[in-house]
């Protein structure tokens, strides 16, 4: 595997105007501005591999944006290298951004008052696409994606979902070597959420793009790819498969019985209780201890008439919650 | 395959031709200050003329003024200034694409289809109303043809001080003071707000060494006779060099906003 992107102790500083608080507050700050410094990114070290899809996770404010601005080319490190595909992003942007694809989620790229066909004509030839690789590539995007209808509409006319599948569109349509995909499905529904899913991998298969992408939404990644990279107030934290770090919470367990009458005060040893109501309760299991279905009954019907109970692993956001606890992420 | 910059002027100009009812308040509203312009000056030009430039000229002037208003008044385009102060310029970042020569082509796309659906009905009305208050023919041929060739000129000058605007909200993020702080600059000393015939001749001297002149007043005076042919083509020379030097100043100073940027949040 050859590495396409390669990032080599990059430092980001922000110098940002500092408010006083306090009575004449807003006087002193009109006439002196006081400065603070914020570290985005401290030392970034990572690398991707050509053709992979990779997650890019971490709580809100953790330097995912930055690095995108970085890798896109919209930023400059304030120290660092950073090599992709051959170029220094910031140093030959007009070359280097032939070769990306770039979406922010939150953002539109597209012309609002002009049917989606025109924007897209008009990127045709802003990359200079020749006119029979842009037939092809409209043909394999509009049936990946269902855009024959939304084409002709001025953008202002669609909706949230339809956008982002003509966004998604828009930025594949010189044929990117990498995409970068700064949170794609917020604010989607189920069913875009999945079409879009299904449409990363779809592209990553045909023509092997490298796509790195941001999101907030585990199940994106869950279904997208087993590569992630965790960083945390701008540094990394983890770099590898999703698999290794699931595997270290599955032991951890969480029970809901049912009881046959209400009880006042539940004890169960081994067992931490989460949760109480009436004659439901919610149980996990303690660290480093196994959960055994046989064990667990014997304990529990001692003292309590159990009707039902279920078993759950930790979800995927329950396990990346407790992953930001452990790096002490969490704003508090 | 088509040049891009031609593919971004042709998307302007598509974008502004689907706006009707904002040309037509547009023209409504030129109208209206035309008249209210004439009435101001002819109250206070107590003569017939004053340094030679007479009333029938002044109306003239003020009405090329009205129909050619977009082509004359700096600004910003519709969208660049938002998309600076909220981030979405970033995209543009993502292109291969001098930004420059964007913005440039956006607004001059903007400018000339904006102008185009306007002009002709405020000149048509304007020619049918009673001597002195009416848009006169211009004095002669050469002159007509000057005064479309400086017009050009000044139509790209006006747009190439605009990009000034786009070089100050970069660092303002503010798009609708920097226009209002550059517009009225130039207006003023361009003569879009008391036509320079009619400003003290200590002041038109000093006009002459700035460039704001050379956007409206010197295709205007061509067209009335105020300014002769020989004088006019000297004026576009001088003109074309303003030009120059617009671009120039503009395009080093918003490479080195670009460098600078800092976008924000998610």
């Amino acid at each position: 595997m050859t590495k396409i992107i390669e990032f080599k102790n990059i430092c980001k500083e922000f110098k940002i105007p500092e408010k006083r608080t306090g009575k004449w507050s807003t006087f002193l700050n009109f006439f002196k501005r006081k400065y603070k410094i914020i570290n985005a990114l401290k030392n970034v070290n990572f690398s991707i591999d050509e053709g992979d899809i990779v997650g890019y996770i971490g709580p809100n404010g953790a330097g995912k944006s930055t690095t995108i601005k970085i890798m896109s080319g919209i930023l400059t490190p304030t120290t660092g290298e950073c090599i992709i595909d051959g170029y220094t992003p910031w140093k030959n942007r007009k070359e280097y951004v032939k070769n990306i694809g770039v979406v922010f989620g939150q953002r539109s790229q597209l012309w609002w008052d002009v049917p989606v066909i025109d924007s897209f004509e008009l990127l045709k030839d802003i990359y200079k696409i020749k006119d029979d690789e842009y037939k092809d590539t409209l043909k394999l995007l509009n049936e990946a994606l269902d855009l024959e209808q939304l084409l002709p509409r001025p953008l202002r006319q669609l909706s949230l979902g339809q956008k982002m599948k003509c966004e998604l569109a828009a930025s594949l349509l010189h044929r990117p070597k990498i995409l970068f995909l700064d949170e794609p499905t917020i604010g989607l529904d189920a069913v875009t959420k999945l079409a879009v899913r299904d449409f990363i991998k779809y592209i990553n298969k045909v023509w092997h793009t490298t796509i790195i992408l941001t999101t907030h939404d585990m199940n994106d990644i869950e279904a997208l790819t087993n590569k992630i990279i965790l960083i945390g107030k701008g540094q990394i934290l983890y770099n590898g498969s999703f698999d290794t770090i699931k595997n270290k919470y599955a032991n951890e367990k969480i029970i809901q019985v049912e009881f046959a009458k209400p009880y006042e005060k539940i004890l169960l040893n081994g067992y931490e209780l989460i949760s109480h109501d009436k004659n439901v309760a919610v149980f996990k299991t303690k660290k480093d201890t196994e959960f055994h279905t046989k064990a667990f009954i014997n304990e529990i019907s001692k003292e309590y008439d159990i009707i039902d109970f279920s078993v759950n692993s930790l979800s995927v956001d329950e396990i990346l919650a407790r992953l930001y606890k452990e790096y002490e992420l969490q704003e508090k | 395959m088509k040049n891009t910059y031609v593919s971004i002027f042709k998307m302007e100009f598509k974008g502004e031709l689907q706006y009707r009812a904002k040309a037509i308040s547009g023209i409504a509203t030129q109208f209206f200050w035309g008249i209210m312009y004439i009435c101001l000056y002819m109250a206070f030009m107590s003569s017939d003329s004053v340094d030679g430039f007479t009333i029938t000229q002044m109306a003239s002037y003020i009405w090329l003024g009205q129909s050619f208003f977009a082509l004359r008044f700096p600004g910003i385009h519709k969208s660049a200034g938002y998309e600076i102060a909220n981030g979405n310029v970033c995209y543009k970042f993502t292109r291969p694409i001098n930004l420059y020569n964007q913005w440039f082509t956006e607004y001059l796309g903007e400018k000339l289809a904006s102008t185009l659906l306007r002009f002709l009905p405020i000149i048509v009305i304007a020619s049918l109303l009673p001597t002195n208050y009416a848009l006169s023919m211009p004095v002669n041929f050469t002159a007509f043809i000057l005064f479309i060739i400086s017009l050009i000129i000044g139509g790209l000058l006006c747009v190439s001080i605009s990009m000034f605007s786009i070089y100050l909200t970069f660092v303002t993020l503010s798009p609708k003071g920097t226009t209002t702080i550059v517009a009225t600059i130039a207006n003023l000393l361009g003569g879009a707000i008391i036509p320079i015939p009619l400003m003290p001749s200590a002041i038109q001297n000093v006009l002459n060494f700035l460039p704001f002149r050379y956007i409206s007043d010197l295709p205007f005076r061509i067209y009335i006779g105020n300014i002769s042919i020989t004088h006019g083509l000297i004026q576009i020379g001088i003109s074309l060099i303003w030009l120059l030097i617009t671009i120039v100043i503009g395009k080093l100073l918003i490479k080195n906003a670009l460098k600078k940027t800092i976008i924000q949040g998610g």
